[in-house]
Parts: C-alpha cells; sequence; structure tokens
C-alpha cells in the first residue's frame, strides 16, 4: 500500500492479518485435520459477504422483470472499459490491470430482461421501492443502525461484469450485533456485522476467451443486499455456520430469492503474516471450509516462498522491467527464445510459431526450485504465475507456460542450457517460458516478473476464483479504496423514521429467537437450531404443538417426511396448517399415539382429497380397542402354526408386523407386543404338549 | 474559509448543527444518533438537496446521510480538507503531426469526478486531455482554447458568432482542423449555425461531445475525442460535420454534416442520426471511411467565407391541430420577423389560422414551412390545404429540417436586415447541404423491433 492511497483514508480496514509473523514451521494439512486451536495458532481470520437477491417485482434502478433467467438473446453490445483516474490522480491497480487485458467486452441482450438502462444507454430510474422496504427489513433483523439518508454510490468494477463499468450500491446500515449460537459446534456468542448495503447485481459470464468476454445481461440490475461480517470468524466451520445463519436472517423474511446463484458469498481470508485475500462468488456454504482451509495454506505456503527468496536475497531491482519498449528488448532478464532454442520437438511451441506468435523466455533470478513449491492440493507456486498470464495477456490458445523446474518438459536439456547461458542464469534461477502473440507476450513476460516482484511481498492483494474442488485461482488484483464515489444521476433518498418502524412493527420473528422458543418448547438445542432454520419452521409455529414430546415429535416427523414428499413430487412446498392440526391436537389429547405421527403424516399428504377426519379415525383410540387386539391376536396365533418350526423371534416379529399396524395410534406398542407375545407363547407351549 | 465554504452546501437546521458542536464541511466527525453512532468526514452537500442531512463520507468510501433531527452530538476526530484536482501531464509536441485547435463550450467531453462529492470538474487544457486521453498525443499537436463555460442548452446566438469568427482565426492560423468540444442537447443547432456561418472551410471542422460522462470507466468521451481528433487532423472532408457513435458499441464513429444531423435519442449514445441521408463517413481506428462521394475535400489554401450574424427575432412553432390564431398573432404584435413552422404531413396547419398567417404576412413577416415528420419533403401542391397556405405567403424549405430552418433563418435575416427578398432567396438555395435534391432510399431507416428479418439483422450486428 503506498502513501498516497493510505492518506486517502478510506481503504476498508483489517486489510494484514494483525499478526504479522507467519507460523513457518506449522506442517502443512488436509481440511479436517486441525482443530480451532491449530487454526488460532496459524493466525486465521476470515469474514464474510454475503450477496442475496431480493424478491422483488423489478429491478433496482429500471422496471424490467427480476428474476427471469433466459438462455437466448436478440441482441448484442459491444464495450471496452478504460480505466478513471483516481481521486489522486493514479490508476487503481485493479483499473490498470482490466485495462492492459485490453478485453472486447460483448453483452448478450434479451428484450424481456434488459432495456436501454441495462445497456447504458438510458440514466436510472427511481430506486425500486420494495427493494428499498426489503433491505430495511434484513436490516433491522441485524440489528444494523440505520442510515437517514441513501446515498447511491459508484462503485467500480472494469472487468465488464457491469456495462456501466460501476455498479450502483447505497448504505443502509452499519454495526450490528446478532446472536451466534450453533449448539452442535460449541458456538455461543454475538455475530458482529459492519454493514448492509443494497446494491445491484452484475451480468453472468458467458465465456472468457483470449481477449473477449461475454456476458448474459438478464441477471444485471437485480436488487440484492450485501451484508459483510467482521472478520472475527476464526475457523472454517465457524465460517460456515456464520453463512448459514445470514441466510437464515434473510429467509426470514420470506421476501429472498432462493435457488442457484440467488445467494452467493465472498470470503476474505488471512493468516499470521498474510493479507486478506477475497475468494469470490462461492454460492453454497457446503464447499466454504474446505475453500478456506485450502486459502489460508496457500498463504502460508507463500509466505515460506517469501522466507526463501530472502534468504536468497533476491531483491525487487533484479525482478524490474524498463517500461518503454518490448520487455524482451530492454529487459536483461528476458529474451526472445526461438533464436536461441532452434528447432523444437514441443508441439504447443511449433503451433505458436506456426501461427505466427513469439516465444519469450524469462528469467527469475533465485526462482530456482521455487516454482515446483507446494501452494494448494495438486497445485504448485507456478501456477501463480500462470494464472496472472492466463488472466492479463489473455493466451488463446492452452498451454502457454512451461518452467524449468520441470526440466524434462517442453524443452531438451541441452535447450533449456542454452536459455540459461543466453539469460546468464545461475543454477539458484528459474527460467519460464511463454508464447503469445507479440503484445500480449509482451505483457505475459512483464506480468511474470511483476508477479515474481510480488513473491516477495509475500501474499499479494487479490482478489480470487474460488474452484469446485475447493482450490483457487487468480482473478484479479484487489480493488484499491478510491473506486467509490457518488452516483450524480440518483438524488439521495431520505429514510423517515416513519418508514423504520412500520417496519419494525411488522419484523419477522429473528432465526435466533425461533431457537430459543424452540428450545423452551422441550426441543432440544440440535433440533431446535435446525428447525430455526428449516422452511417447514412456519408449518410447525402454526399448528403449534404445545407440549414437550408433541413438539419433538412433530420436529422429527416434518424433517424426515417433508423432504421425503417433496422428492416424490407429491408436496409442492410444505403441507396445510389446517390439515396437520387436527393430528396435532388429537395427539395432545392423547387420542392419537406419538408413534402414529409420521404415519397420518403421510396419509395426509398422498390422500390429499381424504378429509383429514377420516383420515385420523383410523389412528384414533376407541373403548373397544382392548377387545379387537384380543381378536386380533388370537386370529393372528391361530394362523401361525402355518410357521411352526421357524425361530420363535421370526414368528413374533411376523405376527407383530400384522397386528401392530392396526392398532398403530391406538394402542401402545408394547402393550400390544406384551399381548402378541403372551399369546404366542401360550400358543406354542400348547402345541408342545 | 469563507462561511459559506464552511458549511458549504448546507442551509437552516444543519448549518445550526455545526455550529452549535463547531464542526465545518471537511471534518472528521464521530456522530451520535437516535440511529446509532456513525464515523466519516463531513462533506458539502448539493445545494438541490434538501436542508434536513449532513453528509459522511464513511471509511468504507461509502456516503450516508444523517438528518439533523436524529443527532445527539457530534464530535470532531480530525480535518482532512481534499480539493481534487485533474493531473496535468505535459502534452507531448510531435513536429510531424499536424496541429489542431480544441475550442471548448463547456460541455463536458473530458472530465473527472471529485470523488469525494461528486461534483464533475471539465478536463479541459491540453496536458489534463493528454491525462485523461494519452491516445490523442500520437494524432496531434493540440492547442486548445476555453471560449465559454457554458451547458449545451444555453448556448445560443450570441456565442455561435464568436465560435465563427474564432473558427476564422483558427484557419488562417494554419491549424490543420478544428475539433469543437460541445454538450450534445443542441450540438446540431451550433453545428448548423457554423454551416452557415463559416463557408467552404478548406480543413474539417468536426463538432464532438459524449452522452456518457469521461469519469464513467464505460464512457464514449475517449472515443469520440479521439475519432474526431483523428478526422481534424487527416481527414479529407472539409466541412463543419458532429463525429459521435456510430452503433452503440465501441466500434466507429460516424461523420454527420451539420446541417443534417439531429440528436434523435435522450440518453444513447448513437443518438445522433443524419437524416433524409446517409452520413459523410466512418471513422474507426485511425480510417475514415467515406460513405458519400459529394463532400468538399481539404485544400491547402486558407481561404474561408465567415458570415457572423443572427436575427433572434425568428421562432420555430411546432404546429399542432387546433392551435388558435393567437399564438401566430402574439409573435407578430411581439415584433417576431421570420416564423419557421414545422408543419404536419406534407406541410400543412389547419384553417384556423388562415387569418393569423395572413395578418403576419401583411405584417412583412417571413414565413416558412418545415415538416414535424422529419423525414420527406415539403409539398405544398398535392393537397388543397398545402395551396391555400403557399397562397398566404408561407414558403416551402424541401426536405430542410425544422432546427436548421430556424437557425438558418436567424442567420440569413443577419445577413440581410433589411433584404427580405435576398433572405428568401438564400432560404431557398441550398448553401451547406441543408436542402438535397433527391433522398435516396436509405436515407430513412427506422427499423421497427420485433419483426423477423429486423430481428435477424439485429442478431448479427453489434447494436
Amino acid at each position: 500500500m503506498n502513501q498516497d492511497t493510505r492518506e486517502t483514508g478510506v481503504r476498508p480496514p483489517g486489510d494484514f492479518n494483525p499478526q504479522t509473523e507467519p507460523v513457518l514451521d506449522f506442517p502443512d494439512a488436509d481440511y479436517g485435520e486441525l482443530s480451532a486451536a491449530d487454526y488460532r495458532t496459524l493466525g486465521f481470520m476470515s469474514g464474510l459477504e454475503v450477496h442475496q437477491q431480493l424478491l422483488t417485482r423489478s429491478k433496482l434502478f429500471c422496471r424490467c422483470p427480476a428474476g427471469r433467467r433466459v438462455r437466448k438473446h436478440d441482441g448484442e453490445v459491444l464495450r471496452h472499459m478504460r480505466p478513471t483516474l483516481s481521486e489522486m490522480g493514479e490508476y487503481d491497480g485493479t483499473a490498470l490491470m482490466e485495462f492492459k487485458t485490453k478485453k472486447e467486452i460483448v453483452y448478450l441482450l434479451e428484450r424481456g430482461s434488459v432495456c436501454t438502462y441495462e445497456m447504458d444507454d438510458t440514466p436510472p430510474f427511481d430506486i425500486d421501492e420494495e427493494a428499498v422496504r426489503i433491505a430495511l427489513e434484513i436490516a433491522q433483523l441485524l440489528n444494523l443502525d440505520l442510515v437517514s439518508e441513501f446515498h447511491v454510490m459508484r462503485k467500480q468494477y472494469l472487468d465488464g461484469s457491469i456495462p456501466t463499468g460501476f455498479q450502483r450500491t447505497a448504505m443502509v446500515g452499519l454495526s450490528g450485533v446478532i446472536p451466534f449460537r450453533v449448539p452442535q459446534l460449541g458456538i455461543d456468542r454475538e455475530l458482529r456485522i459492519r454493514q448492509l448495503s443494497l446494491e445491484e447485481d452484475a451480468c453472468r459470464e458467458v465465456s472468457d476467451i483470449g481477449h473477449r468476454i461475454t456476458f448474459r445481461t438478464d441477471r444485471l440490475g437485480t436488487p440484492l443486499t450485501e451484508t459483510v461480517t467482521e472478520p472475527e470468524l476464526l475457523t472454517p466451520v465457524e465460517l460456515q455456520a456464520a453463512g448459514l445463519l445470514l441466510s437464515r436472517v434473510a429467509q426470514a423474511t420470506g421476501k429472498v430469492r432462493r435457488g442457484p446463484g440467488a445467494a452467493r458469498q465472498d470470503v476474505n481470508v488471512s493468516v499470521a503474516g498474510g493479507r486478506r485475500i477475497e475468494l469470490k462468488g462461492v454460492d453454497n456454504h457446503r464447499g466454504l471450509p474446505q475453500l478456506v482451509h485450502i486459502e489460508a495454506f496457500r498463504q502460508l505456503n507463500l509466505l515460506r516462498v517469501r522466507a526463501e527468496l530472502r534468504r536468497r536475497e533476491v531483491t525487487a531491482e533484479m525482478l524490474a522491467c524498463p517500461e518503454e519498449g518490448l520487455a524482451w528488448e530492454s529487459s536483461p532478464n528476458a529474451l526472445d527464445a526461438v533464436a536461441v532454442i532452434g528447432p523444437c520437438d514441443y508441439a504447443p511451441i511449433n503451433a505458436a510459431l506456426d501461427r505466427g506468435e513469439r516465444v519469450i523466455a524469462v528469467r527469475l533470478p533465485g526462482f530456482g526450485g521455487l516454482l515446483n513449491h507446494r501452494t494448494q492440493p495438486g497445485v504448485t507456486f507456478a501456477r501463480e504465475f500462470a494464472d496472472r498470464v492466463r488472466v492479463i495477456a489473455c493466451p488463446v490458445h492452452r498451454p502457454f507456460m512451461i518452467h524449468s523446474d520441470i526440466r524434462d518438459h517442453g524443452l531438451d536439456r541441452r535447450q533449456w542450457r542454452l536459455l540459461s547461458k543466453q539469460l546468464r542464469a545461475e543454477s539458484g534461477d528459474a527460467i519460464v517460458v511463454v508464447w503469445a502473440p507479440e503484445e500480449d507476450a509482451d505483457t505475459a513476460a512483464r506480468e511474470l516478473l511483476t508477479r515474481a516482484q510480488e513473491a516477495l511481498v509475500g501474499v499479494p492483494a487479490e482478489t480470487r476464483q474460488a474452484f469446485r474442488d475447493g482450490t483457487n485461482g487468480f482473478e484479479r488484483i484487489l480493488p484499491g479504496p478510491d473506486r467509490m464515489y457518488p452516483d450524480t444521476d440518483t438524488p439521495p433518498l431520505p429514510i423517515p423514521d416513519a418508514v423504520v418502524i412500520e417496519i419494525r412493527e411488522r419484523l419477522p420473528e429473528p432465526p435466533s429467537s425461533r431457537q430459543s422458543r424452540y428450545e423452551a418448547l422441550g426441543l432440544d438445542p440440535v433440533a431446535a437450531w435446525r428447525l430455526a432454520g428449516a422452511p417447514w419452521a412456519k408449518l410447525f409455529d402454526a399448528v403449534a404443538p404445545a407440549s414437550g414430546t408433541v413438539a419433538r415429535r412433530l420436529a422429527t416427523c416434518l424433517e424426515q417426511r417433508i423432504p421425503y414428499h417433496q422428492r416424490a413430487g407429491r408436496l409442492a412446498y410444505l403441507a396445510e396448517p389446517a390439515r396437520v392440526a387436527p393430528l396435532i391436537r388429537a395427539t395432545e389429547a392423547g387420542e392419537t399415539r406419538p408413534e402414529a405421527m409420521e404415519r397420518v403424516f403421510d396419509e395426509l399428504v398422498e390422500r390429499r382429497d381424504a378429509p383429514v377426519e377420516k383420515v385420523l379415525a383410523a389412528y384414533r383410540s376407541t373403548p373397544d380397542d382392548l377387545e379387537e387386539l384380543e381378536r386380533s391376536v388370537q386370529e393372528v396365533v391361530a394362523g401361525a402354526t402355518a410357521l411352526a418350526g421357524r425361530p420363535p423371534d421370526a414368528v413374533m416379529r411376523w405376527a407383530m408386523g400384522v397386528v401392530m399396524p392396526r392398532f398403530l395410534g391406538r394402542l401402545d406398542p408394547a402393550l400390544v407386543m406384551e399381548r402378541v407375545a403372551g399369546t404366542l407363547q401360550a400358543a406354542v407351549s400348547e402345541v408342545g404338549t | 474559509m469563507s462561511e459559506s465554504d464552511r458549511y458549504k452546501g448546507y442551509r437552516g437546521p444543519c448549518v445550526e448543527l455545526m455550529k452549535r458542536f463547531g464542526i465545518t464541511v471537511w471534518c472528521e466527525v464521530r456522530a451520535r444518533t437516535t440511529r446509532g453512532e456513525f464515523a466519516g468526514l463531513v462533506l458539502p452537500r448539493s445545494e438541490t438537496s434538501d436542508e434536513n442531512h449532513i453528509v459522511l463520507k464513511l471509511n468504507s468510501g461509502y456516503n450516508i446521510g444523517l438528518r439533523y433531527d436524529t443527532i445527539q452530538s457530534l464530535e470532531k476526530t480530525g480535518y482532512r480538507e481534499a480539493h481534487y484536482k485533474i493531473p496535468e501531464k505535459e502534452f507531448p509536441v510531435d513536429p510531424e503531426l499536424p496541429r489542431v485547435g480544441l475550442f471548448g463550450t463547456g460541455g463536458t467531453i473530458a472530465s473527472r469526478l471529485d470523488y469525494r462529492t461528486g461534483a464533475v470538474i471539465p478536463a479541459f487544457s491540453p496536458g489534463e486531455l493528454y491525462g485523461s486521453v494519452p491516445e490523442l498525443a500520437d494524432i496531434c499537436n493540440l492547442e486548445t482554447e476555453k471560449l465559454f463555460a457554458v451547458f449545451s442548452e444555453n448556448m445560443g446566438p450570441e456565442q455561435y458568432l464568436i465560435l465563427a469568427e474564432k473558427v476564422g482565426e483558427a484557419i488562417a492560423q494554419g491549424c490543420a482542423g478544428i475539433v469543437i468540444g460541445h454538450g450534445t442537447d443542441t450540438m446540431h443547432h451550433t453545428a448548423s449555425a457554423l454551416s452557415f456561418m463559416v463557408q467552404r472551410p478548406p480543413i474539417p471542422i468536426v463538432m464532438v461531445g459524449s452522452q456518457r460522462s469521461s469519469d464513467r470507466p464505460s464512457s464514449d468521451a475517449a472515443q469520440n475525442l479521439i475519432n474526431a481528433t483523428w478526422a481534424a487532423a487527416h481527414g479529407p472532408i472539409a466541412e463543419v460535420m458532429v463525429c459521435m457513435f456510430g452503433p452503440t458499441s465501441d466500434q466507429y464513429n460516424l461523420l454527420h454534416r451539420g446541417t443534417r444531423v439531429r440528436k434523435m435519442h435522450s440518453s444513447y449514445r448513437s443518438a445522433f442520426r443524419t437524416l433524409g441521408d446517409v452520413p459523410l463517413a466512418m471513422v474507426e481506428k485511425g480510417k475514415i471511411t467515406p460513405l458519400k462521394d459529394d463532400f468538399l475535400p481539404r485544400r491547402d489554401d486558407r481561404e474561408v467565407t465567415i458570415e457572423a450574424a443572427f436575427e433572434e427575432r425568428v421562432t420555430l412553432i411546432f404546429y399542432y391541430p387546433g392551435m388558435h390564431p393567437d399564438v401566430i398573432d402574439a409573435l407578430v404584435d411581439r415584433g417576431y420577423r421570420g416564423i419557421v413552422i414545422a408543419g404536419t404531413g406534407l406541410g400543412h396547419v389547419n384553417r384556423k389560422i388562415y387569418p393569423a398567417l395572413e395578418r403576419a404576412r401583411d405584417a412583412g413577416v417571413q414565413m416558412y414551412m418545415t415538416l414535424q415528420t422529419l423525414w420527406g419533403f415539403v409539398q405544398m401542391h398535392v393537397y388543397e390545404t398545402g395551396r391555400e397556405i403557399l397562397g398566404l405567403g408561407v414558403i416551402p424549405l424541401a426536405n430542410m429540417l425544422p432546427e436548421v430552418a430556424f437557425i438558418k433563418l436567424g442567420w440569413a435575416m443577419g445577413v440581410h436586415p433589411d433584404d427580405p427578398e435576398a433572405v428568401r432567396e438564400l432560404m431557398t438555395t441550398p448553401i451547406a447541404g441543408e436542402i438535397t435534391e433527391r433522398e435516396p432510399h436509405d436515407g430513412y431507416l427506422i427499423f421497427q423491433g420485433g419483426v423477423p428479418e429486423v430481428q435477424e439483422y439485429l442478431g448479427k450486428v453489434w447494436r
């Protein structure tokens, strides 16, 4: 961070891990192997930024329908992004990087889902009131301090994901605290929320090939809230639990979108000696813990590389590259490799030469052996370099890079030796060979040297993309603080007390108080936590079980049966409270025994047209139950003679299987079993005599 | 710092509050409010916003407003005054490159935003422009002069006259081309004024603006400026032209003839269109592709006729059904000397106003007919109505655009203040392409979306 940006004072705090000394001797470990104490030793810190789409009719700044997802398009626009000068008269690092990529950005337009606003050909319309109200509702559930006037800001994004080059966003509330209690993880504390803003969603990327990136615009402009926690989540599972809690809070409103892509998380992670890395676009909670675990060790390994480079006395000057001219003409660390290596057996390089591309060798002094250093599972330090070249120089063809730490690949040993000689490389140096069209090859060579310089810093400030396997890859330089400025197209929006109060009075119950309520009802803490976040909690509340026994039974019943019926397509969403309530009342009154609950529930769902009382009648105890049981048992035992000679417990199981269903809900299974057993016993002794 | 600077933009209760707690703009404060505690930097407030809120810039870069009556206390924790300046880099001079004069009228073709307050600061000096659009240095040696600082809608005859004289001077001084930065709203009015006032220039005179201000990463300003400057420095066409986006995509610009161009959309990048003809040329990445061959070519001489004059008592009325004659009477009574009518269809107005037209004619007011349809020719012989109106002394102006006719009439009356016949002669004689003899079939193109073949075409091109 240079002096200038610090002076502006708008860089978000907490970019560097407060623990400055890395724990270099901590052995690499797989996810699942470490305790909370281990993560503490590592200085692991993480925070969440949760992006939650809101369930509104329209988009945030135009009246296009929100939530429409399309696969076709009927028009295209081509744009470029130019970096704009920052407040200090400098270009933001991210901006500059995006400009270096010289991307052609293509937007696919579909008439039903976008208008000229999303194309950036019309100024914004009034902010969507429905979205404002939902954001205020979520903000109050998070106990945030609400601002009294929204100011729409522009947050610059030059990757093309928004055609304007910036995202319109407004601060809603700051500094909230909510209860954070997850019994199964032993978490019982508070979660501090830094802020919640209301913003428009970006485009969906369709493809990114070479210098052309293509986006679909249907999602663009959808209202979403961004909730940012303080970076106080100190283990991977704690992070996951916080993510779940935040999505529960949002869902409590019933006014947020669900389904793929409706809630996406960015995670900020650092370890001792490292700095905040933003992992982008995680759309489920399941993979979160492994993802941040792997990132923690990536940072630790980058810090190990740094320590080794320092030991080898590598300096930034050794890796500098003059700004003028082509890298291989101006820097002693780069050369045009074709003339040196001569004819080559390596097909990718030959193909590049056929295409008229440049093949450039870059010397990285003191990096020998380090490119093979493992940074993530199945990933070495060399990937850090390849990623930069891939993203910034935009090579179309793969592979585009080889390096001297794998000597038997690409070039033969003689060719590597020749390159070493020509580049005056010593044994401790590494050589990277890249190929691309001339201009891109220049960008690539420079980027290799830049990334090598950053290795001396340790963990470069980056936004990284999360992959499905838990690893991550470079996406862009982490944006600086200067990328936020006021939107001159929208007036400030006052948020009067009356509106705040009106929303507060209709606030849904927050998940934490639900959780406490269920515990008070008699559910065990884990079951209470699960139910508080379950989609059927509403049904549970609607039928309002009064006793602990019935409540526990109902919670289990819903947890097991609802997903089953949903899968079977029998239950569009939830069973109707009016159909379920009589069952609960009968159970509470002792008219139907609790064991029958699942069975009756199934029947209520499966026989949609049958009146509830009719379904329930078969499971309601009657005064004649005991007599009927006697008859049944006699009948069954009489039939059991056919099973003579079978093991007694098998006979017993068979008999119960026949008798019990007739009395499910009506009689205590223990009593039924006792009668069946007794009668069977008697019959057996008779046969014996 | 003056009192008004200390509370810049704040009024009423907020100023009172700030005074009570000893706070001014640029103070870092901790605010205790009924809605919680907030910390940030007090920013100046926009004068057009209400008087009830104080604006804070938070550490995160967000701005928020705090209502004065929620604020319980303001504690000053620091002071950070910032004034944003556009970085200036010296514009490199290359003796091999042509000289281009750039006149500024006040439009923000190149501007930067004050990142804290959101105020737009125009970039204009060569150094500032070079800082924003360094590509310009590869095209020409740029000399700039700021003539006015007015928004497009405030440009008018007074400015046209100065601009015309300045263009004349720049030509005499040996510029290879002239670029005029202009707000887009009335750019076509100014373009047509210059087309009449600056006749047969030896060099290109290129007007340019932007539909998205240059503080945006997606701005059209840089491409417009680069292409306009290229057309001025190296282009073959020595006419008054407007250089703006062809499609809304960042692809190429079009050079429109100053008398046939019109802003046709409030906000599209591709808002400017040539009407009733095709544009003069396309400009893209240092290449100019003429689309017509009847343009006036660049010359080496420095000869040009500057006729800078304008009679302001002319007007343009947009006829509507049921118009009452007193609308015309009022104009005549107020001393207007010329009226351009934008009539319906082929050039019609209702019978009701005939007496008023007659009175105007008798009072010596010149009347001209143009079309609301924008495309097509005035043809007043087709229907009886037309013939009657002709009889009232209204002169048809073929396919001259209404705004162009208005500008031309003001100019012609300015040039010939006491010679109605000369004005009539001038009005009906094309001198800068404002009337064309023929309308090519592709001079009128408004595609209708939704129609299958149009959709098919739109699927193939960048919009």
